[in-house]
């Protein structure tokens, strides 16, 4: 059977779902209660974070612009985004053996490589898609409410300035590179779902993960340095390097610069490794697994 | 032979399910899967379907390995394994497409609708199947077993759970889908009694071994009988017959019944015998059909 047919299947039987729309939900209602906070009381939030610069520069524009907002959102939400993407991915297997439906499933001639791999490109699919949507009410929707200007980043020892017709392509490389963090944790959520037969399971389990690879970021202990490099976790916010822009001897922004560059790929290239990883263990269990459920 | 199981063994850790079984099914015919519950029936069918890998023994359907060629093998077959779950949040029709799809076969609207008439779920195509009585989704999922038109069906407990009325449904079909389509049909139970009205040859396993296998006519052999016999003296009787001509018959039994194998013509004689030794005779019943046949295999007292 082509995989693309099983894609669709997949597909479709995710969008029939009702638990899938409520990720969508979720994310427009954060979004819009933050978009609205800042909508009625932004400006004297921004008088607050710009003291410090006021004081020594002459600042003019529109600070609080579109831009500014849907990196605010990002940090914000892609930290909570897991969750909801482990929703859908920890049900992919989980809640067929739950339902019952593994078995029905298994009774036709569908290659369980096929089948796995038909699902984990339909919950990639599925994530992919709900960044899109995060990147239409985080970008395209503060932009339209809040206006679009150069971006201005604070930072605890900097402020960052990025050309207003500098910002929209690293938005779309950050995007892309979260999308890359969100599908390995999918793909983590995915393969945890083989071994448990109800979604629970699963989407506990992977939200625990995060959060003790997140603790161990932190703890900055010589055992800990050792594994962290090779930790989804540790590259999961890879994407802010996009913001991070080179300048020149004269201290000038440099248009279309990444800072750091090597280290943001390689970020990509850890999480695409483990993105790879966990759909090769996932269809290597599978393939030999009892169906009892 | 269209299925033909060899040596068949599944072992979970120390626990064996199937032990060693083998048995085979005709083209064309309606073949019985018998056993109590956790005789090992499910097990069989789910390594039948290479739903779980056997720990020895092979399995050939079509004359083809299903270790091998599980995906051309499956194209052919089509089946419910237990209860059949379905999506509950999609419609009778949605889940019947989604299935059909899966079948590798190009399957049209008009065919899915004309398979969920021959179950009778035509009417309720559109409704959600979480409102599907146990009754209507043991039809959609025998719908799903048949919608890509196989040669072998495989039912697992097909009547599970239904009423009379439900049952004489499956059962009719059972035989419309034999008779009519010519479609080999194995089909598991543990309703004996229903198995003796559908299937031309059967396999009845207990603890995951076979115990016997063959024509349902012939094993339901109307001369052979097993007599269930109640008296004033249960002890007594034992003693006599152990003495006479009947020894070779009397089966073990506990204290409240007495059990005689003979024949059918045997039974006056012996109900004679028995009034003539002034024994009080409260009841005498005679047992022939699959159901006693099975019991009595079951529970260790083969009929010679």
């Amino acid at each position: 059977m082509r995989l693309s047919s099983i894609v669709y299947i997949e597909l479709y039987k995710i969008f029939r779902k009702p638990r899938t729309y409520i990720a969508f939900g979720a994310i427009a209602a954060i979004v819009g209660l933050i978009q609205l906070g800042f909508y009625a009381d932004g400006e004297s939030y921004m008088k607050f974070g710009m003291q410090s610069l006021s004081d020594s520069f002459d600042v003019n524009g529109n600070i609080m612009n579109g831009y500014l907002m849907a990196f605010i959102i990002l940090q914000t939400l892609l930290v909570h985004v897991p969750l909801l993407i482990a929703l859908v991915a920890g049900d992919m297997i989980s809640g067929e053996a739950n339902q019952g439906t593994l078995r029905l499933l298994l009774t036709k001639p569908v290659s369980r490589a096929n089948l796995i791999t038909g699902k984990f490109i339909a919950s990639s699919i599925y994530t992919i898609v709900l960044l899109l949507w995060m990147a239409v009410w985080a970008l395209a929707i503060s932009i339209l409410i809040f206006g679009a200007d150069d971006m201005l980043i604070m930072k605890s020892d900097m402020v960052t300035q990025i050309l207003a017709s500098d910002v929209m392509w690293r938005y779309v490389a950050a995007f892309v590179f979260a999308a890359l963090a969100m599908l390995a944790v999918s793909a983590l959520s995915f393969f945890l779902s083989i071994f448990a037969e109800n979604s629970i399971g699963p989407i506990m389990a992977t939200m625990s993960i995060i959060i003790v690879f997140t603790i161990l970021n932190t703890l900055d202990l010589p055992i800990f340095n050792m594994v962290k490099p090779y930790l989804f976790t540790s590259h999961m916010l890879g994407w802010k390097g996009f913001f991070d822009v080179t300048v020149n001897e004269n201290n000038e922004q440099i248009t279309g610069s990444v800072e750091n560059l090597p280290a943001v790929l390689l970020s990509a290239g850890v999480l695409f490794l483990h993105i790879i990883g966990f759909l090769f263990a996932s269809i290597l269990v599978f393939k030999r697994k009892d169906i009892l459920s | 032979m269209l299925l033909e199981i060899s040596h068949l063994t599944k072992s979970f850790g120390s626990f064996t399910a199937v032990d060693d079984l083998s048995f085979s099914v005709k083209e064309g015919e309606v073949y019985g899967f018998l056993g109590q519950n956790g005789a090992g029936k499910s097990t069989t069918i789910r390594v039948i379907l290479s739903l779980i890998r056997p720990t020895k023994g092979s399995i050939n359907i079509f004359g083809m390995s299903i270790e091998k060629e599980r995906e051309k093998i499956l194209q052919q077959v089509g089946a419910v394994v237990e209860k059949p779950d379905l999506y509950r949040y999609m419609t009778g029709y949605e889940n019947l497409n989604v299935f059909a799809r899966l079948s590798n076969k190009n399957i049209s609207k008009a065919e899915v609708m004309k398979c969920l008439e021959m179950v009778g779920l035509d009417k309720r195509a559109k409704d959600p199947v979480r409102v599907y009585s146990q009754g209507m989704k043991q039809r959609l999922g025998i719908a799903v077993a048949l919608v890509h038109n196989p040669s072998l069906i495989i039912l697992d407990e097909p009547t599970n759970g239904l009423d009379p009325q439900g049952i004489a449904d499956i059962r009719n079909l059972i035989l419309m889908l034999s008779k009519e389509q010519k479609k080999t049909v194995l089909v598991s139970s543990h309703l004996l009694t229903e198995m003796e009205q559908v299937a031309d040859s059967m396999v009845i396993i207990n603890k995951g071994k076979k115990l016997v296998e063959g024509r349902v006519n012939e094993l339901l052999n109307p001369d052979k009988v097993r007599l269930e016999i109640i008296t004033d003296n249960n002890a007594l009787v034992k003693s006599l017959l152990a003495n006479s001509g009947w020894a070779k018959g009397l089966r073990n039994s506990p204290d409240q019944k007495v059990l005689v194998d003979t024949t059918a013509e045997a039974v006056p004689l012996l109900a004679k015998y028995l009034v003539e030794n002034n024994i009080g005779i409260s009841s005498l019943r005679s047992m022939n059909s699959l159901e006693a046949y099975f019991l009595s295999l079951t529970s260790g007292n083969e009929i010679e």
